[in-house]
């Protein structure tokens, strides 16, 4: 998709969309409101709907920042042990859509900012979800942005070096596993895959630095 | 500006498709009190329809559970305001006794307390989560076993308990496993009355384990297959899609399946057959049901079925298989008779 085509796509559209959208989030609306009625019954059946409504989309967001199944389906889980744990949908004082939703991107983007930097430790995940719900509309833009901007790199990298990566990262195959499969040399994976981290660090540590001075 | 913003341009936008000033009015527009909830919402609907994985909820759901639980029992606050209860008079005493009772009956072979038994009956399937988040779906007549103390560390506890330790299954029957991968990468073994073991890579597969055949089916991942007991102990790989069968001699044969989903089909009480014979179904109904089946004659015992067919109880099962193969059948009680 080019420039052009996404600047007059949704002018077109525009005029006619609003009430349809309007009409969409009384639906969604009432999603919620048959949790607040499972809560009301026991936390148990809360969370059972929370999860089935919301464990899915949420690790596949997760996801497009991770880009390791095994840390998406982590980070979610958390969250919702965190959210369960510390009783904090007792007090949520918006919906559980927005808290859940704000404090997997939080996790997963500090996940990433980590893995990226190199500056990982044990705690950066168990980090309690604070600010949850004070995030500038900047700050959720700077979040929509890495993930797209991630995609895009990841899209450009050479075929091989990409097939290398996702075997490596969504399927959690280890290198020799994957020199073996392609019938490429061990070597060889592993300069796809510095390669491929290379890329994601040039691309995104620019953009990310940004964000951090504009955060503090 | 900020009225610009609707459903279309926040779907364009999280797809990375619109202007530099469109998102300056979705930026205004998210400074403005509620939109953010919209914006969630918008971004949840907008996942939903561009989902990345098929993950299993109700997995995820049972995991935090059992977090939750353990964790209510170990900050019991009624533990924090009284004495805590090993430091009551007389506990130590009572606890001396106990321990050399049990050290008297010898409780280093007692497997009740070393072990944690699942188990179905006839016609049952059952759906277990073990300590570690991995499940296990047992068919009928089957059972598993694995230590109570220790499952997933391989700690001192465990070795002081004499456990064999680790995530080690003993499987009798059938069983689908779904392996959960550990963050310390924990090896998951799954061993068999004839000797077979099957070491886990994280992924999901079904051994079969009965007197008549011993068997494992791969469906996604990687497992390796071992026989301790055996002194050429060579591991074999299996790769997605592999069916190994142990034969009588004890050796181990590769063979490539098309759909590995369908030999665990009974999860779904579907039963799967392929050119599987009228004899062999009998076995099936004498494992999973516990009747006896008789057949009269050896041209009916070897006619065959092929394809996948629903039933929910014996009774189903044999119906079916008697209008598929046009014949009669007479149950009485837990006795099977197909005639022609």
């Amino acid at each position: 998709m080019t420039e052009a085509e996404g600047y007059h796509r949704p002018d077109k559209e525009s005029i006619a969309r609003p009430l349809h959208g309007i009409d969409q989030t009384t639906t969604l609306v009432d999603n919620e409101f048959f949790i607040r009625a499972a809560f009301a019954e026991s936390p148990q059946k809360g969370f059972e709907a929370l999860f089935r409504i919301y464990y899915n989309p949420l690790c596949s967001h997760a996801l497009r920042f991770v880009y390791t199944r095994e840390v998406a389906e982590d980070i979610v889980g958390e969250v919702f042990y965190q959210f369960w744990k510390n009783k904090a949908f007792t007090v949520v004082q918006f919906t559980y859509r927005t808290y859940l939703y704000a404090a997997v991107r939080h996790r997963a983007y500090n996940y990433l900012r980590d893995e990226l930097t190199g500056s990982r430790t044990p705690s950066s995940l168990d980090e309690l979800d604070v600010a949850i719900g004070e995030e500038s509309p900047l700050t959720l833009i700077e979040y929509d942005e890495t993930f797209q901007r991630l995609e895009k790199v990841i899209n450009e990298l050479p075929s091989q070096c990409q097939r290398v990566f996702l075997m490596s990262r969504f399927e959690n195959r280890k290198n020799q596993e994957i020199a073996s499969e392609l019938g490429i040399a061990l070597k060889t994976v592993e300069s796809h895959l510095s390669r491929a981290l290379r890329q994601m660090r040039q691309l995104l540590l620019s953009s990310i630095s940004l964000i951090f001075i504009g955060l503090h | 500006m900020e009225e610009l913003v609707n459903k279309t341009l926040v779907f364009d936008y999280f797809a990375g498709k619109v202007s530099p000033f469109q998102k300056k009015s979705i930026e205004a527009w998210l400074a403005i009190p509620g939109n953010r909830d919209i914006y969630y919402q918008w971004l949840h609907e907008w996942e939903t329809n561009n989902l990345q994985l098929a993950t299993n909820w109700e997995i995820a759901f049972e995991t935090a559970s059992r977090r939750i639980q353990y964790s209510v029992q170990e900050s019991d606050p009624a533990g924090k305001a009284s004495i805590r209860w090993w430091q009551r008079p007389g506990f130590w005493m009572a606890a001396a006794s106990i321990v050399f009772l049990i050290g008297l009956s010898g409780w280093l072979s007692v497997d009740l307390i070393r072990y944690q038994t699942i188990e179905t009956s006839y016609g049952e399937t059952r759906r277990y989560v073990l300590p570690d988040g991995s499940v296990v779906e047992l068919n009928a007549n089957s059972s598993i076993r694995f230590p109570r103390f220790g499952f997933t560390e391989k700690g001192l506890l465990a070795s002081l308990v004499g456990t064999s330790t680790g995530r080690r299954v003993e499987l009798t029957g059938e069983a689908d496993f779904s392996v959960r991968h550990l963050p310390n990468h924990q090896p998951f073994v799954v061993t068999t009355s004839k000797g077979l073991a099957v070491n886990v890579l994280g992924t999901q597969f079904t051994v079969f384990s009965r007197a008549r055949r011993t068997q494992v089916v791969l469906r996604s991942g990687k497992v390796e297959l071992t026989m301790p007991k055996q002194s050429n102990n060579r591991p074999l790989t299996m790769k997605p899609g592999d069916l190994v069968v142990l034969d009588a001699e004890g050796k181990l044969a590769v063979r490539q399946t098309a759909h590995p989903e369908e030999l665990s089909a009974w999860k779904q009480h579907r039963f799967t057959f392929e050119q599987t014979s009228l004899r062999e179904i009998s076995q099936i109904l004498q494992e999973n049901y516990g009747l006896t089946v008789r057949i009269d004659g050896d041209e009916l015992a070897n006619r065959t079925i092929s394809g996948s067919f629903p039933a929910q109880n014996a009774n189903e099962l044999i119906q079916l298989v008697a209008e598929l193969l046009q014949i009669n059948y007479f149950r009485d009680n837990n006795n099977v008779t197909f005639t022609n």
